[in-house]
């Protein structure tokens, strides 16, 4: 009895190790199932994905965790400049560039179902190349009005893909920043959506009550829940019961995050650029020096030291001072409200000057607008606020129905934004010029890519008053550790997190 | 003792409102180095998420909340009140449509609607108003044509009838007056349900828009700030809890004053 085990078990372990060593020691199959020992890391987050499909996603979360699902063939560097992710390019013409995949193994990771154990295999150019024509074929996908431009994309070998465009586009390799899909599934219209497949260094497991996300590298599982009131996420992280949160806490909360023994707090500076746009067809603020005087009316600097996150800093352009297309600090507005109602009256405005704010519901934007209403109020003017739930004010703001608004530009990498913001030709729906701003001069030199001159034309001229870069945030447990909250929101550290245990 | 109790917070309320108004205390007043600072003897109350003063703010949300509550029972009292009257003492056709169309707005619960109604006009203090006016008439028509329809029958009307009295003469002079206990009694709990729906409003940003005060509003930023201030959301909280504890109190005790059973007992 005892040899019949003793040769069973022999058996057992001589065909475990013939079948381990079958399998490629990189494969992503192997990492799934390797049992983690670190803990399961939490995260509270204030607003679930919508879409995981890359073609599909718009809002910031998907964004952010698609980053993390899927690889991309273009990335950005520290100073927004577009560097090589998944391919290195070469420009052979003003309308055709050639991509090349790195040679380092990508491999798409295919979660088991019921009927398929988990798979993988290399990402090639024909994935390259289903993925932008899939893209370019929707007519739903927020993204497909970006590749109008492209005309074709032709394979040349697995590790090589040539993109030809319709008109000469210096931006082009910036646009390659969605994640590829596999070809075959594709084809066959998958849900990414729902069940996302990708070459990422995360893979999501589980999508019902929480999003169950597993690393490849070390088999770490992290959860995102949805926690959509701030207070209680704040509370599920003093009492331990999630390990890190991310933004959307006033500077208050962070504070109190920042006294709690077991918590550690970390900040970063901002890239997110927070404006009030002007209606420059409205009778008063078409006239520069009512602009000015709206510029000099706001103590932004008052702002930025009371009611917001460290790290918050001020704005002068869409693009920060460190991003490869600005690289100035402008100068900023003082506070001087005796100046803005002198320029007030110098405009021949008569006293106060009555105008409307809109802003959403949002407690922050509030907070913010009423601060400024008084401010202003020292200049004479007469700010009345109007809180209007999103979808109602972005549509007012996108028709031109309003005098001043506040928003914020997120996730801008292109110096492209001036053109589409305030180029003369570019009004809603075609572009981004809210403002409904017309300056000659200006369409001039955004055709010369004098990126220096356009910000200092914008800046002098004032088709918006520029606020603030809003500095961001993170908190967790003391037992977490690689992970550091990044200047546009970014959660890329999920794929180097770690936890001890306590 | 409860009764002393009830009255006595009423008229502190009042007299708040009052003194409010004589000192001029100013609830706008932004004051950024003194965002969230607890209770001092510059600041009695001390001061919300912008440095304004709590007790400034405070004064000034009872305030509309009190002219909200008065404005909307007003209106809504004369509305049901005619409506429930005419179909009592009409009956029939007249009755079945009027009640009918009482039915449909009770179908729905009355917050509820009044959301939809406020987020279709937008928020505003007047919008408000509006929204709450039309779904609080319903129980002061089921209330009075109930009323009415035992009134009309009674010696006294029939008298005044078969003297030729016009319907208004009958209604306003020889049943209305016989309503009046009912009524004050319903008007007493109808105030402190529109002030909570008020609240309830501007908690969800339908009602009063910033820079006013209003209760509602108020709670919700305290809310917000609950870990790092919670003296804001008590001292909120406490004083909307307090004023309406005090109207319903004050209501049952005039229901039992004005109970001529109770007297009889």
């Amino acid at each position: 009895m005892l040899l019949h085990y003793r040769l069973l078990s022999g058996l057992l372990l001589c065909s475990i190790l013939t079948l381990t060593a079958c399998k490629p020691p990189s494969s992503p199959s192997d990492s799934i199932n390797k049992a983690s020992t670190s803990p399961e890391i939490v995260f509270a987050i204030s607003q679930a994905p919508l879409n995981l499909d890359p073609r599909y996603a718009s809002d910031a979360t998907s964004e952010r965790l698609n980053r993390l699902l899927y690889q991309s063939l273009v990335d950005f560097d520290h100073h927004t400049k577009p560097q090589p992710n998944l391919a290195t390019w070469q420009q052979l013409s003003p309308l055709s560039y050639r991509f090349t995949l790195s040679e380092q193994c990508r491999l798409f990771y295919y979660p088991a179902s019921a009927e398929h154990k988990a798979k993988a295999r290399k990402l090639t150019a024909y994935d390259v190349k289903a993925t932008y024509d899939s893209i370019t074929a929707l007519s739903d996908s927020p993204h497909s009005a970006e590749f109008s431009n492209l005309k074709n994309i032709v394979v040349v070998n697995e590790r090589t893909v040539l993109f030809y465009l319709k008109a000469p586009d210096r931006h082009f390799p910036a646009k390659l920043v969605l994640g590829i899909l596999p070809a075959e599934l594709v084809k066959v219209k998958h849900d990414f959506a729902h069940f996302p497949v990708g070459s990422g260094p995360l893979v999501l497991l589980e999508a019902k009550n929480k999003w169950g996300l597993q690393r490849l590298d070390d088999g770490q599982r992290i959860s995102l829940i949805e926690v959509k009131d701030p207070t209680v996420r704040m509370l599920k992280l003093v009492h331990a019961e999630v390990d890190l949160i991310q933004g959307d806490l006033p500077p208050e909360s962070v504070r109190y995050l920042q006294a709690k023994p077991g918590l550690t707090v970390k900040t970063a500076v901002g890239v997110n650029f927070s404006y009030l746009g002007l209606n420059t067809q409205d009778p008063q603020l078409k006239k520069l020096k009512v602009r000015q005087a709206l510029a000099h009316a706001i103590d932004r600097q008052e702002i930025i030291n009371k009611v917001m996150l460290q790290h918050s800093r001020l704005g002068g352009a869409i693009l920060p001072p460190e991003h490869y297309a600005q690289r100035q600090t402008l100068p900023a507005y003082a506070y001087d409200p005796a100046l803005a109602k002198r320029l007030l009256q110098q405009a021949g405005v008569s006293l106060p000057l009555k105008l409307v704010y809109k802003t959403s519901t949002d407690a922050q934007r509030l907070r913010l607008a009423t601060i400024m209403q008084a401010q202003m109020r020292a200049a004479g003017i007469d700010l009345e606020i109007r809180s209007l739930d999103w979808a109602t004010f972005f549509a007012e703001i996108k028709q031109g129905n309003f005098q001043l608004y506040g928003l914020t530009w997120v996730g801008v990498k292109t110096p492209e934004i001036y053109a589409q913001a305030f180029g003369s030709d570019n009004i809603p729906p075609k572009g981004f010029n809210r403002g409904r701003y017309q300056d000659a001069e200006l369409d001039k030199l955004l055709s010369t890519d004098d990126w220096q001159a356009v910000t200092q034309r914008i800046h002098q001229q004032l088709p918006y008053i520029p606020l603030w870069y809003e500095g961001q945030f993170a908190a967790m447990q003391k037992g977490i550790e690689n992970y550091s909250p990044k200047a546009d929101g970014n959660w890329d550290d999920l794929a180097t997190i770690s936890a001890y245990a306590h | 003792m409860i009764k002393i109790l009830a009255y006595g917070i009423l008229l502190f309320w009042l007299l708040a409102v009052v003194l409010g108004r004589l000192f001029q205390l100013d609830p706008n007043q932004i004051d950024l180095n003194a965002i969230l600072s607890t209770p001092s003897q510059v600041y009695w109350l001390g001061n919300d998420d912008l440095g304004r003063s709590i007790l400034a703010r405070l004064l000034h949300g009872v305030e509309v909340s009190l002219l909200v509550a008065l404005s909307v029972t007003a209106v809504t009292m004369t509305v049901g009140v005619l409506i429930g009257m005419l179909a009592g003492f009409y009956g029939g056709r007249v009755d079945q449509f009027l009640m009918q169309v009482t039915d449909v707005f009770l179908a729905f619960p009355g917050i509820l609607l009044a959301i939809a109604f406020a987020a279709v006009l937008g928020p505003g203090l007047l919008n408000l108003m509006i929204a709450l006016s039309l779904t609080g008439w319903v129980s002061y028509a089921r209330l009075t044509r109930g009323q009415t329809l035992s009134l009309r029958d009674r010696q006294h009307v029939l008298a005044a009838l078969s003297l030729g009295a016009s319907v208004p003469r009958l209604l306003g002079k020889h049943i209305l007056p016989l309503l009046t206990s009912v009524l004050v009694v319903e008007a007493t709990y109808s105030l402190a349900s529109v002030m909570i729906a008020e609240a309830s409003l501007s908690f969800l940003g339908l009602g009063i828009q910033a820079p006013n005060a209003s209760w509602g509003a108020m709670l919700r930023d305290g809310v917000r700030y609950m870990l790092v201030a919670p003296h804001y959301v008590l001292i909120v909280g406490l004083s909307l809890m307090s004023l309406i504890l005090a109207i319903n109190l004050g209501g049952d005790s005039l229901r039992d004053r004005l109970d001529v059973r109770q007297e009889a007992d």
